[in-house]
């Protein structure tokens, strides 16, 4: 279990959150820029936990909402910072533990880090805004279950699975699509187990 | 280079004052409605934010962001008024759908919630350097490595964004079509994000090398070129403030409230 | 003790075979200039890294040998620590920045915080640097705003207030325009003189042959060679080991122009004493005039700007053949822009650019893809494929290119770039230069009539800039328009036929390189140089 958190905080590691940060904000523009109906707001987050693990990984997306939320004054992102938070770190532990090396496995990956994002959004949602998310599609969905008289808890999580799990699909495939292109030269700096070999 | 933070020194005593005594009001201003636990305390916050946002010439910054919050305060309102699982006492009615009491109430706790966090966050964020904040928390100890990760993703982040057209217009020139159906929109992401996260990657390794040359990381206690002015105010207000968060609790147990 | 000893340095990267450094043993005394030289991939800048003990440290792999500088081992003794004593400054200045400080002056204290250096101290290292690098004016800039010869610039500072022994200088120049090198070479000049021992990896060898005491000769990870400039470009085998001696040593061989010890000169003031001591008169042969062909783009009266303040082009007239062009200027100068409308990334405003005669302000990138290929500066804005192959198979199939065609159309263009055999390899585990190559090669295999390359012989050695020159005379004879942004004057008069002369969004002059280099009214109003060669002749006759 230990071995799944070994992280360490050299350079190499720290200046490769603020990368990460930088990919979700491009994932993010890039997917409005080709009007995508979906976010595409944590390829970063993704990378940063399956080249550094859970810790980088979960570090990668608190910092990411919680430096936006510090910069433009956004709240609402502040909040899910723990989101963030908690699909870094489930990737992470799903990536150390081998699930990204086939893709039905990164799949899988996929599935946890999607339901971890709703199980924690979930409760903020309905803490902080009554159940509701922002997102269109999922709102009315939740709409809907309330006027049939589901319970506030489960209309929320449904809001949530909806909007969450295909994004985290989604863009779990193309983490493993571009992951499968790194070269070796950038993976060896992050391979917590490396040691230098004496050639005399 | 056009910043991401929306940090203006407007040279007023709010720039001038700590970033804690701004963070505890933020703690303050948004918990004493919710132990207090009446509506008007929401509404005497939210003009105190005002007033700070006015004196600190900001007030016009803080348009947008509650504009933004706008559409969510609105879902909030549709979906309680007219499904919240309480509702009993019809309110009124717009054609065939009935806003009820319960439902209203219920949204207007929520909105008025989301509006005091806001307008609070708004006092610290328009006014306060995120460098500031984050030499004051390494001053106080927290760790050099993560006051990097914050403050480099002020700068860099900028950076990556300037590659963004750079990028579409290496691959349109490759041939590359960004418009048509989903279909062609989605096979055109990969081609766009993957050189991002390769290049941003690639230059990690360079970047965590200057760092290294430059004796990022070493155990001793780093040493600062300023000392941050002091101002008589931040302990004044800090008392305050600590004080109206107790008498809040007070007033809840004891019953005034 | 010299300050600076290598026993038999064996080291390899991780995930590789090849022995990076393979054996080196030499010792560097305090004080000295030293020289690396060599192709691309010869080991200069992992040689230098081991002085500085990011190999093995930061990379990890397989190491063997020693290295020690002042008596300390490069090996063990943690790179935080180890930067007292030896300082490092690579080719991108960008990426050189640590990123966390809003300010230059912030920037240049970073380290001496890191040391713990008391802040009055601090404050008066800090003044002294800045100020020796001219670069205190820009104290309270953005450092992320600053130009690449002035990001460099405060690299050095950086570095310089933490007062290393040793400083490592790996290519400072070889991503920077012609006046940001100019503004780096005055730093080295100083620090030449003030005694620091200095050892630089660089391309351009006539700054070498200018500063080094010695040099030292790699390849395949061996040192060849380590001896003075003129023992070194004397050496007959130097083009062999992917070396072009500096323009001095050449002429000197070509008329045979020897010093005292028998050994061709180096440097400019040598050469020149040689030759006029011996009496030696060079001439340089007028190079064949090309013939003006049809024409291929027509821009009539065009004008141009980005915001409503600054107008970068106004009415202007100019037609494009089929002859190599180069455009020339300083940055600024408009000429990113100018082939930017050429290839229909940007719309003019107003007068209209013609291609084969038809307006192309109708027509969008994608229409103009198979008619006009562009090569970005920066490989890395565009390569995003698992290997070479499918990477410069991207474009050709984007037009309609059948998979055949295209796979064969990106077997000529790689054969083309020198990167037969690196078919299969991840494009990102090849160098900056040969991504570039890869780039290159990747608008090649789109067959087009236009052909533009922005900077292309930005990190090129020897042997990369013959490759480009010979791939522009090969398309030029396959009657394809090669148009060029070229920083290399050296580069410009050796391959192409035309060259036009930019200065703020105007055409100053244009003719072939004889004539374009001969107008000096011009060329110093687009502040350029004159090529080298041509400079040296001009001196000696």
């Amino acid at each position: 279990m230990a071995k799944i958190f070994k992280t360490k905080l050299t350079a190499a590691t720290i200046v490769l959150i603020p990368a990460c940060i930088g990919i979700n904000y491009l994932g993010k523009l890039f997917a409005s820029l080709l009007k995508l109906p979906l976010w595409l707001d944590s390829i970063g987050t993704c990378i940063g936990a399956c080249l550094g693990g859970p810790i980088i990984g979960g570090l990668c997306g608190a910092v990411n909402n919680i430096v936006f939320g510090l910069t433009t004054g956004d709240n609402i992102t502040l909040i899910y910072a723990l989101t963030s938070l908690g699909i870094g770190i489930a990737v992470g532990i799903m990536a150390r533990c081998g699930f990204m090396k086939s893709f039905p496995k990164a799949m899988l990956t996929a599935v946890v880090g999607g339901t971890a994002a709703v199980c924690i959004s979930t409760p903020l949602n309905i803490m902080f805004w009554g159940g509701t998310t922002g997102n269109v599609w999922g709102d009315a969905l939740f709409a809907i279950t309330q006027a049939k008289g589901m319970s506030v808890g489960m209309g929320s999580f449904l809001d949530e699975l909806v909007v969450d799990v295909p994004d985290k699909l989604l863009t779990l495939i193309i983490v493993y699509l571009i992951l499968k292109g790194l070269p070796q030269k950038l993976t060896s700096l992050y391979d917590v187990n490396a040691e230098i070999e004496r050639l005399d | 280079m056009k910043s991401i933070s929306l940090y203006k020194d407007k040279g007023t005593w709010l720039n001038l004052m700590h970033p804690y005594t701004k963070l505890l009001y933020i703690v303050a201003a948004i918990s004493i409605p919710l132990i207090g636990g009446k509506l008007w305390l929401f509404g005497v916050l939210i003009a105190a934010s005002l007033v700070l946002l006015a004196s600190g010439k900001v007030l016009r910054s803080a348009v947008p962001l509650v504009a933004f919050s706008a559409t969510l305060i609105i879902v909030i309102f549709l979906i309680q008024g007219l499904f919240n699982h309480a509702n009993a006492e019809a309110l009124f009615s717009v054609g065939p759908l009935t806003f009820y009491k319960e439902g209203v109430l219920f949204a207007c706790r929520l909105g008025l919630n989301i509006l005091n966090m806001l307008l609070s966050f708004a006092v610290f964020v328009l006014t306060t350097s995120p460098q500031e904040l984050v030499d004051e928390m390494e001053k106080n100890g927290f760790s050099p490595k993560f006051g990097y990760i914050i403050n480099s993703v002020f700068q860099i982040l900028p950076q990556m964004m300037m590659t963004k057209d750079t990028i579409t217009d290496a691959q349109r020139s490759r041939g590359l079509e960004t418009e048509g159906s989903l279909g062609v929109r989605m096979k055109a992401f990969i081609p766009l994000i993957s050189p991002v996260v390769m290049s941003s990657l690639v230059n990690t390794r360079e970047r965590a090398i200057a760092l290294e040359v430059r004796g990022f990381g070493r155990k001793n206690k780093k040493t600062w070129l300023e000392d941050r002015p002091k101002h008589k105010g931040d302990r004044v207000i800090g008392v305050i403030l600590v004080l109206l968060v107790v008498l809040t609790i007070a007033g809840r147990v004891l019953g005034w409230l | 003790m010299a300050l600076i000893n290598i026993e038999n340095l064996k080291y390899k990267y991780p995930g590789t075979d090849r022995l990076a450094l393979d054996g080196i043993t030499l010792s560097i005394e305090k004080g000295e200039f030293i020289g690396i030289c060599g192709r691309n991939g010869a080991g200069k800048s992992t040689l230098s890294q081991a002085i500085i003990g990011l190999v093995p440290q930061f990379y990890k792999g397989a190491y063997g040998g020693k290295v020690e500088v002042d008596g300390v081992n490069c090996e063990s003794r943690p790179v935080i620590e180890l930067c007292e004593k030896v300082g490092l400054i690579f080719q991108n200045p960008f990426n050189q920045l640590t990123g966390a400080k809003e300010t230059v002056y912030g920037e240049v204290a970073f380290g001496l915080q890191n040391l713990a250096i008391e802040r009055d101290e601090m404050k008066k290292r800090i003044e002294t640097v800045m100020k020796q690098l001219d670069i205190w004016q820009y104290r309270d800039r953005n450092p992320f705003d600053l130009s690449g010869g002035q990001m460099q610039r405060v690299a050095i500072a950086s570095v310089l207030v933490m007062e290393p022994e040793v400083l490592i200088l790996d290519e400072p120049t070889s991503q920077l325009d012609p006046q940001g090198s100019e503004e780096v070479f005055r730093v080295v000049d100083q620090l030449s003189e003030s005694g620091i021992t200095v050892i630089m990896i660089e391309q351009k060898l006539e700054k070498l042959a200018a500063y080094c005491d010695r040099i030292i000769l790699m390849d395949d990870g061996k040192m060849v060679d380590f001896d003075t400039p003129e023992k070194i470009f004397s050496r007959a085998d130097l083009e062999e080991l992917g070396v072009q001696p500096p323009v001095f040593t050449r002429i000197a061989k070509e008329y045979g122009v020897k010093n005292e010890a028998g050994d061709y000169p180096a440097k400019l003031e040598d050469t020149v004493r040689l030759f006029q001591e011996k009496g030696v008169k060079p001439v340089r042969a007028a190079r064949a005039k090309a013939e003006a062909a049809a024409e291929v783009f027509n821009i009539d009266q065009m004008s141009f700007s980005y915001t409503e303040e600054v107008q970068i082009f106004n009415e202007l007239s100019l037609k494009l053949d089929r002859r190599a062009t180069a455009i020339i200027g300083q940055n600024g100068a408009g000429k990113t822009t100018l082939v930017r409308l050429l290839k229909g990334l940007l719309k003019p405003a107003g007068g209209n650019i013609y291609y084969g005669g038809e307006d192309i302000s109708g027509k969008t990138v994608a229409m103009l893809a198979d008619k006009v290929g562009y090569v970005f500066q920066n490989p890395d804005d565009q390569i995003f494929k698992y290997n070479v192959l499918d990477e410069v198979m991207f474009g050709p199939l984007n037009i309609g290119m059948a998979e055949d065609k295209a796979k064969e159309e990106a077997v000529r263009a790689l054969a083309m770039m020198g990167l037969e055999g690196k078919e299969d390899k991840n494009p990102y585990d090849l160098d900056l230069n040969e991504r570039k190559m890869v780039a290159i090669a990747s608008v090649i295999a789109m067959n087009t009539d236009v052909l533009i390359l922005d900077e292309p012989t930005i990190a090129q050695d020897y042997r990369g800039k013959k490759l480009i020159g010979e791939m522009i005379k090969n398309l030029t004879e396959q009657g394809r328009l090669v148009i060029a942004i070229l920083h290399d004057m050296d580069f410009v008069d050796e391959y192409f036929d035309r060259v036009i002369v930019m200065a703020h969004g105007e055409v100053l002059c244009e003719g072939s390189a004889d004539e374009v280099y001969s107008m000096d009214a011009e060329l110093e109003q687009a502040r350029l140089h004159k090529p080298h060669m041509r400079q040296l002749l001009e001196l000696l006759s």
